[in-house]
C-alpha cells in the first residue's frame, strides 16, 4: 500500500469515526445536553469579555477623536482628591487670560461655564434644556465640533453679551423640527435669545452622555442673565498645536496654573487637567477590571463545563465498554476508538461553542440596551470560541478517550 | 510456505486468570490445529473454558502460556495494529450475546467492520443489503436491535461477520439464546457458510449442535481430546 492510499484511508475512518460519534452523541441527548450547556455558558461569558473590550477600545477611540489629542480640559478643583469642602470655582477670567497671552503652544483657550435645567419655548413649544453653556468666542472650533448652519460666537457676541447662542442639534429638532432655527429667537426662563448657530450632530461625548441636547451662549450673557458667579468659571478647554508634545504643553500649563493660583509646593492643584491620554488611561483601567471579572467568570464556567465533560465521559466510556469491545473485536484499531470519543468531546464542545456565541451576543446585545456595556462583535470573538471550546474538548476529553483506547478487547467485551 | 499448512496452530495454550491471589488455570496446555475450510466443533461443558479459548483464537486475548501460530506466523510477535487488522479482515465473530449496537440500525450493524477499512461506502451498503438478504432479513434493513427478534439479531450479527469475507468464522453459541427451530435455521446458514470455503470454528455444550461439524474438539479440565 502506498504511503498516500494509506493516508487517504486513515483520513476515510476518521471521517467514519466521526459519523459514529455524532450517532452516539445523539443515543446520550442528556448527557451531550449537560455538557453543551455548560460549555455553552463558559463561551457566552467570553464572547462578552471580548466584545465588551472591543467595545471599550472603541469607545476609548471615539473619546478621544471627539475629545481631540490635540487639546486639554482644565477643571476647577481636584478631582483626584475631591477633598471635603474644597472649593472647584477656581478658574478665573485672569488665568485664562494669561493663557492665551503666554502659555506657549497654546492658540485656543476658551472658558465655560454651565447652567443646567433650563425651560426653553419656541412658538408654543416647551423644552427642558439640560445643559446651558457659557462660552468665549470659538466654542464650535474648541470642540472640533462644526456646525452644520449659520455661525461660531465671536468676540463681539462676548463684548456685547450679545442675546445670541448656538443650538444642539436634538433640541433643534424638538422646536423647530424640519425647519431651519437660524435667526429664530427662542425664550429661556424668559428671556430672548436668538439662534446665530446650530451644532452638527455628535451623539457621544468625551464623558459617554447625550450632547446634542445643549445650547451654547457668550459666557458674558449666561452670567449675567442667571445670575452667576462673575470671576470665576468651571472649566477651561485649550488647543495646541503640535500635539507630540502633549505631555510638555501640560506641564507647562500646570505650572503656570500653580503660580497664578499662588500655591506652595507642599499644596495640592486645585485644578486638574484632562486630556486623551487620561480618557484612555481611565478606559484601560475600566477595561482591566472587565476582563478579570468576565475573565474569571468564564474561566470558571468553563473548567465547570470541562469537568463535566471529563466525568461524563468517564461514566460513559464505563456504560459503552461492551461497545467499545465489540468494535475493537470487529477490528477498529486503538486510534480509531481514540479519535471517535475525541469527536464526540470536540464535537459537543464546538455545539457548546456556537450556542454560546449565540448566547453571548444575545445577552451583550442586552447590556448595550440596557446602556451597561458598549460591545462590538467582530470575527475575532470567532476565533477565541472556537478555539477555547477545541481546547477544552481535547484536554478533557483526552483521558477518557485513553482509558477507552487502553483497554483489552476482551476486557472491554465483559466488561469488567 | 506449503498450501497444507493448517492455518490455526495452538501449541500447548495456557491461559490463567489472576483473581486476587487466586490463580484460576482454565487451559493448561492445549493444542489444536485447523485447516483452511474445516468445519470444528469446540465442545465442553460449561466454564471449561471455551470461550476463552475462542477470544485466545480470534486475537481479543492473549495466551498467559504456549504458542498461537496464525498462518504460519506466531502472533505473539504481531504488533497491535496488526492484530487489529486481522480481527478485522481475517476473522470474523458471532457471540452468543448478539452485540449489536441498539441506536443503529440492522444494515448500519452489519456495515460496522467495514467502516474501519477503505471501501467505499456505497458498496459496504450494498454488501450489506446482499447479506442480510442472504440471512433472510430482505425487509428488516431499517429496523432497530431493540425492534428484532433473538434469531433476528444472531442473523444480523451473522451478515456482519461475513461482511469483510473473513476466512474464518468464530461462533461462540450461537443458537444459546435461540428456540430449537431458530437454531435448526443458524445452524444451516453456518453450513452454508462453511459450504462457501470458509473456516468455521463452532462453539458450544451440545453434543447435538456439534454434531453438524465435520470434526469435534472435547474441552475438558483445561485440556482438549481431539475426535
Ligand atoms: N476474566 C476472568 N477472570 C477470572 N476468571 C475468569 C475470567 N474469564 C473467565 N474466567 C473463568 O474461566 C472459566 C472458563 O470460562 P469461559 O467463559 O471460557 O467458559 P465457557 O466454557 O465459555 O462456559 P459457558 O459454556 O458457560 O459459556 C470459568 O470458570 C470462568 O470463571
Ligand atoms: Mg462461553
Amino acid at each position: 500500500m502506498t504511503a498516500w492510499s494509506r493516508i487517504a484511508e486513515i483520513g476515510l475512518i476518521a471521517w467514519r469515526c466521526a459519523g459514529m460519534a455524532r450517532h452516539a452523541l445523539w443515543a446520550a441527548k442528556t448527557r451531550s445536553l449537560f455538557v453543551v450547556a455548560g460549555i455553552a455558558l463558559g463561551i457566552a461569558s467570553l464572547t462578552i469579555i471580548v466584545a465588551a473590550v472591543d467595545g471599550a477600545e472603541r469607545k476609548a477611540n471615539e473619546m478621544v477623536a471627539i475629545f481631540g489629542p490635540d487639546a486639554a480640559l482644565v477643571l476647577g478643583g481636584n478631582i483626584e482628591s475631591r477633598a471635603v469642602g474644597q472649593r472647584t470655582l477656581t478658574l478665573s477670567y485672569e488665568d485664562a487670560a494669561v493663557l492665551r497671552r503666554s502659555l506657549p503652544g497654546a492658540y485656543l483657550v476658551v472658558p465655560m461655564r454651565a447652567k443646567s435645567n433650563v425651560q426653553v419655548r419656541y412658538a408654543g413649544r416647551v423644552t427642558q434644556v439640560p445643559l446651558v453653556v457659557g462660552t468665549t468666542a470659538g466654542y464650535a472650533r474648541a470642540w472640533d465640533w462644526p456646525l452644520s448652519e449659520g455661525r461660531d460666537l465671536s468676540e463681539e457676541d462676548l463684548t456685547r453679551s450679545a442675546r445670541v447662542g448656538l443650538i444642539g442639534d436634538t433640541i433643534a429638532q424638538e422646536l423647530f423640527g424640519k425647519q431651519s432655527p437660524i435667526g429664530r429667537t427662542v425664550l429661556m426662563d424668559r428671556f430672548p435669545v436668538q439662534i446665530v448657530g446650530r451644532l452638527s450632530y455628535r451623539g457621544v461625548s468625551g464623558g459617554g452622555g447625550a450632547v446634542d441636547d445643549r445650547i451654547i451662549m457668550p459666557i458674558t450673557t449666561l452670567t449675567k442673565r442667571f445670575h452667576l458667579e462673575r470671576n470665576y468659571f468651571r472649566a477651561l478647554r485649550v488647543k495646541f498645536h503640535d500635539p507630540e508634545y502633549m505631555s510638555a504643553h501640560v506641564e507647562n500649563m500646570r505650572s503656570l496654573l500653580r503660580h497664578l493660583h499662588n500655591l506652595r509646593p507642599e499644596e495640592e492643584d486645585d485644578f486638574s487637567i484632562l486630556t486623551a491620554d487620561e480618557i484612555l488611561q481611565f478606559l484601560s483601567t475600566f477595561k482591566g477590571g472587565l476582563i478579570l471579572f468576565l475573565g474569571v467568570t468564564a474561566l470558571v464556567a468553563m473548567v465547570v463545563g470541562g469537568f463535566v465533560l471529563a466525568n461524563l465521559f468517564y461514566l460513559g466510556v464505563d456504560e459503552r465498554r461492551s461497545e467499545i469491545g465489540l468494535k475493537m473485536a470487529l477490528g477498529a484499531p486503538r486510534w480509531a476508538i481514540l479519535t471517535q470519543i475525541l469527536l464526540e468531546a470536540v464535537g459537543l464542545t464546538l455545539i457548546g461553542a456556537i450556542l454560546g456565541m449565540f448566547l453571548g451576543m444575545a445577552m451583550g446585545q442586552l447590556l448595550a440596551r440596557l446602556e451597561v456595556l458598549e460591545i462590538l462583535f467582530s470575527w475575532k470573538v470567532f476565533g477565541f470560541a472556537l478555539f477555547a471550546s477545541l481546547a477544552i474538548g481535547l484536554i478533557f476529553g483526552l483521558k477518557p478517550a485513553r482509558r477507552a483506547a487502553s483497554m483489552t478487547p476482551i476486557e472491554a467485551l465483559k466488561g469488567n | 510456505m506449503s498450501g497444507s499448512q493448517p492455518i490455526i496452530q495452538l501449541q500447548n495454550i495456557e491461559k490463567t486468570f489472576l483473581l486476587g491471589d487466586l490463580n484460576i488455570e482454565v487451559l493448561k496446555g492445549v493444542s489444536i490445529d485447523i485447516d483452511q475450510g474445516e468445519f470444528v466443533a469446540l465442545r465442553g461443558a460449561s466454564g471449561s473454558g471455551k470461550s476463552t479459548l475462542m477470544h485466545i483464537l480470534g486475537l481479543l486475548d492473549r495466551p498467559t502460556g504456549g504458542r498461537y501460530l496464525l498462518q504460519g506466523e506466531d502472533v505473539a510477535n504481531l504488533p497491535d495494529d496488526r492484530l487489529s487488522a486481522l480481527r478485522n479482515q481475517l476473522f470474523g465473530f458471532i457471540f452468543q450475546t448478539f452485540y449489536l449496537i441498539p441506536y443503529i440500525s440492522a444494515l448500519e450493524n452489519v456495515m460496522l467492520p467495514g467502516l474501519y477499512g477503505a471501501t467505499p461506502a456505497r458498496q459496504l451498503k450494498h454488501r450489506a443489503e446482499e447479506l442480510l438478504t442472504q440471512v433472510g432479513l430482505a425487509d428488516r434493513f431499517h429496523f432497530r436491535p431493540g425492534q428484532l427478534s433473538g434469531g433476528q439479531q444472531q442473523r444480523v450479527a451473522m451478515a456482519r461477520a461475513l461482511l469483510n469475507d473473513p476466512q474464518v468464522l468464530l461462533a461462540d453459541e450461537p443458537t444459546g439464546q435461540l428456540d430449537s427451530a431458530t437454531s435448526a435455521e443458524i445452524m444451516a446458514l453456518l453450513q452454508s457458510i462453511h459450504g462457501q470455503g470458509r473456516t468455521v470454528i463452532l462453539v458450544t455444550h451440545d453434543a447435538a449442535t456439534a454434531d453438524f461439524a465435520e470434526r469435534e474438539v472435547l474441552l475438558h479440565d483445561g485440556l482438549v481430546q481431539d475426535r
